[in-house]
C-alpha cells in the first residue's frame, strides 16, 4: 500500500499544478517531490514493501508492485533526482513543465516497482509521454525533432517488446500454465528455442534504445543536446537506468538459456559501445555532448556487467545504476548552470573560470571525479565489480573495459581543465547561489556516503538479485 | 423479461416522431433533436434490460434475426456513436431540419446489421445505413458536401452491386438465405467461392479497407463534421459487426478460405492506412485515414478467428469510438464556422485553450494505443487474439501500423503545444451538447485505459461464441 501512496503523491502533485496559479507550480512540484523523499525514506524501513492487486482478472493481470533490493535503491535514485531537479528548474518555466515533470515521477515509480509485465509495459510507454512534452515545450524547433526521435525510436523498439510481453504470456498458458503476467511464473518456462530467440531480441532491442546501448542510440545526442539540464538530468540519471534494469528484472530471469547462447555477440557489441562512446566523448568540442557520450559509454559499462553474466558483475552493475545516476545527474545540472552563466556549451569559448566561481568548480570537479571513477567515490566500487565479472567470465573485455577507464578519465578531465583552468580568458561568471549549494550539497554527500560504504546498497540488492537469478542459477546459469 | 426487438421498434417508432416534430414544428426545430435524443436514451434502457434477461439468445423470423449479448452490445455501441453525432450537430443550423432522422434511420440500419442473421436482412441494413448517410454527406447541399455526398452515392452503390451479386452466387450454392444454415461442405464449390470472395469484399468496403478504401477520405473530409463522425464511428461498429456475423456464424468451418486473405488484407491496410495518414495537411482526412487504419485493426479480430478475436474487435470499437467522437468534437470546437481544419489552425492551441488540448491529447493517445487509455487495452487485446491464434504476423503487422500511425498522431499534438506566431484568435465556443460529448468521451477514455475489467467482462460474455476456440 505503502507504493501505492508513493505513486499517488506525484499524481497528485501534477494534477494540483494544473489547477492552482502559474506562480506556485515551482513550489507545488518542489513540496511533492520532497514528500515522495521523505515517503521514500520511509520505504527504506519496510522490507519488501509491495501491492498485489487484481487489475484485469480475465487476462491474467495484476496490479503487482514491488520494492525489493533491486528496485528499492533506483527508486531512491529516481526521488532524489527528481527533487534535484525541480528546485534547478527555472521558476517561470510554467505550469505544464512542472505538470509533465510529476507525472514522468509518477511513471517512474511505477515502473521501478512493477513485476508484473503488463504493468511493467505500461508504464514504460507511459513515461516516453510527459518526456516528449518536454522535450518539445521547451526548446526550439531542434527540440521538436529531438522530440520526435526520441518518441518514435522508443516506440519501436516498446511496439516489438509489447508482441513479445503477449507472446510471453500466450506461451505461458499454452504450456498449461494459465495467462499471467508475472514475471515470477514467467521466468525458467519452456519455449522452443527460435521463438526464445526472436522475444529475446524483441525485449533486448527495445531495453537497448531507452539506455541507449550503441548501436541504438540516435536518438541520444539531439535528446541531450536539446533538453534543459533538469530534464537531462532526469533523462541520463534516471530514464536511461530504465533500460538497465529492465534487462537485469525481465530478462535475465526468463531469457538465461539466450544470454548464455549469445554472451560473445552481445559482449563484442557492448565492447563496441563501450569505446564507440568513450572516442566520441574526446571528439566533441560541446561540453554537454562530452558528458552524453561518456554516459553512453558507461550505460555500455553496465551492459558489459550483466552480459558477463556473474553475479558480481550484475551486483555490480545494480550498484553502478544508482551511483552513475546520482553523479551523472549531478553532472548534467552543473553543467546546466555553467551554460546559463556563461551562454554557451562549447569548450573553446570558456577558460579559468575557477577564478571567478570557485563553488562551481569544485562541484564540477567533483562530480567530473565521480563520473571518472575515483576511488573513494561510487563510480569506482561499481566498476571495480563489473571488471571483477568481466575477468571471471571473458578476460579480455575486462582489459579492453579497463583501458576505456583511463580513455574516460581523459575526456573528463580534459572538458574540466579547459573551462576551469587556465588562464582567465573568459569574462568573469557568478558564483553558485546559496540556494543551489543547498541542493548541490545534500546530492554530493549521497554520493560520497555510498561511494564509501557501497555495501549499504550492495548488501541489499544481493538476496534480491539471487531471487530474480534464481531459475537461471538452476539451469547452471551464473557462476 | 426480453423485449427482444424493441430497441429497434423504438428507434422505427423515434423516426416517425422525429418527422412529425419536423413537419408539426415547421423546418428545423429544436424538438425533433430532443425527440431524437429521447428516442436513442428509450432504444438504450431497453438494451440494457435485454442485457440482463434470461431468455437469450432468441432467433425470430425463421432465423432472420438472431438477438443475443452480440447484437445488443452492437445496439449499444451504434447509440454511443448516435448519440454522440447527434450533440456533436446539435441544434446546428448548417444541417438540414432532417439531420436527426436521418440519424435514426442510420442508426436503425447499424442495428439491424448486429442482429442480422440472413442475406436479406443483411442487406437491408446495409442499404438503411447507407442511404441516409448519402444524404447526411450532402446535407450541406453545394460545393465539397455535395461532391462528397455523390461520390459516396456512386461507390456505394456500386459496392452495393457487389454484395447483391455475391449474396446472390451464394443463394445459388447453397439454397439458404440464413447464415448459420449454410454448409460449405455441400455447396456448389466455385459458385460459393465467387459468392463469398464478392460478399467480403462488398462488406469490407463499407469497413473501408485497403485497396476499397479510396471513398474514405473524400467522403470524410467533404461531410459535415457531425456526419463524418458518424461514419468514423457507427458505419465502422456495423461493418465489423455484420463481417463478423456473416464470417463466423456462417463459414466458421472454413475459415481457411477467408481467413489467411483477410489476414494480408488486415496487415495492409494498417500499414497503408497509417502511412497515408502521416502525409496529411487536413484533420479530417488525417483522422479518415486513420479510420481506415483501425478497420485493419479490428480486420485482425476476424482474422485471427478465434474467440479472442471476436472479443477484441468487439472491445476494440468502444475505444476506438470514443477516441473518434473525442477528436471530431474538439475539430468542431476549434473550426467553429469552417467545415475543415488543417493542422497549421491546431497551432498554439494549448495556449488559446489548454483543456481543448489536453482532450486532444487524449483522444490522439488513445488512437496511438499508448497506455492508461482505452486505445492501448484495446490494440493489446487484438495482439493476444492473433498470438493466440498462432498468427504472429498479424501482431507484428499491427505493431508496425500503430508504430507509423503514432507519428501521425503525435503530429498535430506537436502543432497544438506550440507557440503561434502573434496573432490570438478569438476564443473558442464551447456549445454544451458537444461539450458533454467532448468530456464524456475523454473521461471514459481514461477510464476504459485504466480499468477496462468491467468492459473486458461484457465483450466476453457477449461474444461468446462456443464453436469457436
Amino acid at each position: 500500500m505503502f507504493l501505492v501512496w508513493l505513486m499517488a503523491v506525484p499524481l497528485a502533485g501534477a494534477i494540483a499544478t494544473l489547477i492552482a496559479p502559474k506562480e506556485v507550480s515551482k513550489a507545488i512540484a518542489a513540496i511533492t517531490s520532497l514528500v515522495g523523499l521523505v515517503g521514500y525514506a520511509g520505504l527504506l524501513f519496510i522490507s519488501r514493501a509491495g501491492i498485489d492487486w487484481a487489475w484485469i482478472p480475465q487476462w491474467g493481470i495484476r496490479f503487482h508492485l514491488v520494492s525489493d533490493g533491486l528496485s528499492l535503491f533506483l527508486l531512491g535514485l529516481s526521488a532524489v533526482l527528481f527533487v534535484v531537479a525541480v528546485f534547478a528548474s527555472d521558476a517561470h518555466a510554467g505550469r505544464a513543465y512542472y505538470f509533465w515533470l510529476l507525472v514522468l515521477s509518477f511513471s517512474v515509480v511505477g515502473l521501478f516497482a512493477a513485476v508484473d509485465l503488463f504493468v511493467f509495459y505500461v508504464f514504460w510507454e507511459v513515461l516516453l509521454i510527459p518526456v516528449f512534452f518536454l522535450l518539445t515545450g521547451w526548446s526550439g524547433e531542434r527540440g521538436k525533432k529531438a522530440a520526435m526521435k526520441w518518441l518514435i525510436m522508443n516506440l519501436v523498439g516498446s511496439f516489438f517488446m509489447l508482441v513479445g510481453v503477449v507472446a510471453l504470456a500466450v506461451i505461458h498458458n499454452q504450456n498449461g500454465g494459465g495467462l499471467t503476467f508475472e514475471i515470477s511464473q514467467l521466468s525458467g518456462m519452456s519455449m522452443s528455442a527460435g521463438v526464445a530467440s526472436w522475444l529475446f531480441f524483441a525485449f533486448l532491442v527495445a531495453f537497448a534504445i531507452k539506455a541507449p546501448l550503441w548501436p541504438l542510440h540516435g536518438w541520444m545526442p539531439d535528446a541531450y543536446g536539446e533538453s534543459p539540464a533538469p530534464v537531462t538530468a532526469i533523462i541520463s540519471g534516471v530514464l536511461s537506468k530504465a533500460g538497465i534494469y529492465g534487462i537485469l528484472r525481465v530478462m535475465i530471469p526468463i531469457f538465461m538459456p539466450q544470454f548464455r547462447e549469445y554472451q560473445t555477440l552481445l559482449l563484442i557489441v557492448a565492447t563496441a559501445g563501450l569505446v564507440y562512446g568513450a572516442l566520441m566523448a574526446l571528439r566533441q568540442q560541446d561540453m554537454k555532448m562530452v558528458t552524453a557520450y561518456g554516459s553512453l559509454s558507461h550505460m555500455a559499462m553496465m551492459a558489459l556487467g550483466i552480459f558477463s553474466l556473474t553475479s558480481v558483475g550484475l551486483l555490480g552493475t545494480t550498484f553502478y545504476m544508482v551511483a552513475h545516476g546520482l553523479m551523472v545527474g549531478g553532472l548534467f545540472l552543473v553543467l546546466g548552470m555553467l551554460e546559463n552563466r556563461t551562454g554557451t556549451r562549447t569548450i573553446q569559448d570558456m577558460a579559468g573560470l575557477n577564478r571567478s566561481a570557485p563553488r562551481l568548480a569544485a562541484y564540477f570537479l567533483f562530480f567530473v571525479l565521480g563520473t571518472l571513477g575515483l576511488p573513494g567515490l561510487p563510480g569506482f566500487a561499481g566498476e571495480y565489480m563489473i571488471i571483477q565479472g568481466l575477468i571471471a567470465s571473458h578476460v579480455v573485455f575486462a582489459v579492453i573495459a579497463g583501458f576505456i577507464l583511463i580513455v574516460a578519465a581523459w575526456y573528463m578531465l580534459r572538458v574540466f581543465q579547459a573551462v576551469m583552468q587556465g588562464p582567465a580568458r573568459t569574462t568573469a561568471i557568478k558564483d553558485l547561489w546559496s540556494r543551489q549549494v543547498a541542493w548541490l550539497v545534500p546530492l554530493a554527500g549521497l554520493v560520497i556516503l555510498i561511494g564509501i560504504w557501497p555495501a549499504g546498497i550492495t548488501a541489499h540488492a544481493v538476496p534480491s538479485l539471487y531471487h530474480a537469478m534464481h531459475f537461471a542459477l538452476g539451469k547452471g546459469g551464473v557462476h | 423479461m426480453t423485449y427482444a426487438l424493441w430497441p429497434e421498434y423504438s428507434v422505427v417508432i423515434g423516426v416517425f416522431v422525429t418527422m412529425i416534430a419536423v413537419m408539426v414544428f415547421n423546418r428545423r426545430s429544436i424538438q425533433a433533436y430532443w425527440v431524437g435524443l429521447a428516442t436513442i436514451v428509450v432504444s438504450g434502457i431497453i438494451t440494457i434490460a435485454d442485457w440482463s434477461s434470461k431468455s437469450l439468445p432468441v432467433a425470430l423470423y425463421g432465423h432472420a434475426v438472431t438477438v443475443d449479448a452480440f447484437s445488443l452490445v452492437v445496439n449499444g455501441l451504434v447509440l454511443v456513436a448516435a448519440a454522440g453525432a447527434l450533440m456533436i450537430g446539435w441544434n446546428d443550423k448548417r444541417y438540414g431540419p432532417d439531420f436527426p432522422v436521418l440519424v435514426l434511420l442510420a442508426l436503425l440500419g447499424m442495428m439491424v446489421l448486429g442482429l442480422a442473421n440472413n442475406f436479406v436482412v443483411l442487406f437491408i441494413g446495409i442499404e438503411l445505413l447507407s442511404l441516409p448517410l448519402y444524404i447526411l454527406a450532402a446535407s450541406r447541399g453545394t460545393g465539397e458536401s455535395g461532391e462528397a455526398g455523390l461520390k459516396y452515392l456512386l461507390l456505394g452503390a456500386f459496392s452495393s452491386g457487389i454484395l447483391l451479386f455475391g449474396l446472390a452466387l451464394l443463394y445459388g450454392a447453397s439454397g439458404t438465405l440464413v447464415f448459420t444454415h449454410l454448409d460449405p461442405a455441400h455447396m456448389i464449390l466455385p459458385l460459393a467461392g465467387a459468392g463469398l470472395a464478392l460478399t467480403v469484399v462488398g462488406l469490407v468496403f463499407k469497413l473501408g479497407i485497403v485497396p476499397f478504401h479510396m471513398w474514405i477520405p473524400d467522403v470524410y473530409e467533404g461531410s459535415p463534421l457531425p456526419v463524418t463522425t458518424y461514419m468514423a464511428f457507427g458505419t465502422k461498429v456495423g461493418a465489423a459487426a455484420i463481417l463478423m456475423r456473416f464470417l463466423f456464424f456462417g463459414f466458421s468451418l472454413d475459415a481457411g478460405w477467408w481467413g489467411p486473405a483477410l489476414g494480408y488484407l488486415a496487415v495492409l491496410t494498417m500499414v497503408v492506412g497509417n502511412l497515408l495518414a502521416l502525409a496529411q495537411k487536413d484533420l479530417k482526412r488525417l483522422l479518415a485515414y486513420s479510420g481506415i487504419a483501425n478497420a485493419g485493426y479490428l480486420l485482425v479480430g476476424i482474422s485471427a478467428h478465434n474467440m479472442f478475436g471476436a472479443r477484441a474487435l468487439l472491445f476494440y470499437l468502444l475505444p476506438y469510438g470514443l477516441a473518434v467522437l473525442a477528436a471530431f468534437a474538439v475539430i468542431q470546437f476549434v473550426a467553429g464556422e469552417r467545415d475543415s481544419l488543417s493542422l497549421d489552425d491546431l497551432t498554439g492551441l494549448a495556449y488559446r485553450s489548454p483543456w481543448l488540448a489536453a482532450f486532444l491529447t487524449v483522444a490522439m493517445l488513445s488512437l496511438a494505443g499508448i497506455p492508461l487509455t482505452g486505445g492501448f487495452v484495446g490494440k493489446f487485446y487484438l495482439i493476444q487474439a492473433a498470438l493466440f491464434a498462432n498468427q504472429p504476423g498479424l501482431a507484428i503487422g499491427l505493431v508496425v501500423g500503430a508504430m507509423v500511425g503514432l507519428a501521425a498522431y503525435v503530429r498535430p499534438l506537436q502543432r497544438a503545444f506550440s507557440k503561434a506566431a502573434g496573432e490570438s484568435s478569438e476564443p473558442i465556443r464551447w456549445p454544451v451538447a458537444g461539450s458533454i460529448v467532448l468530456v464524456v468521451a475523454v473521461v471514459a477514455t481514461i477510464g476504459l485505459g485504466v480499468y477496462p475489467a468491467p468492459v473486458v467482462h461484457i465483450v466476453n460474455h457477449s461474444a461468446a461464441f462456443y464453436w469457436l476456440h
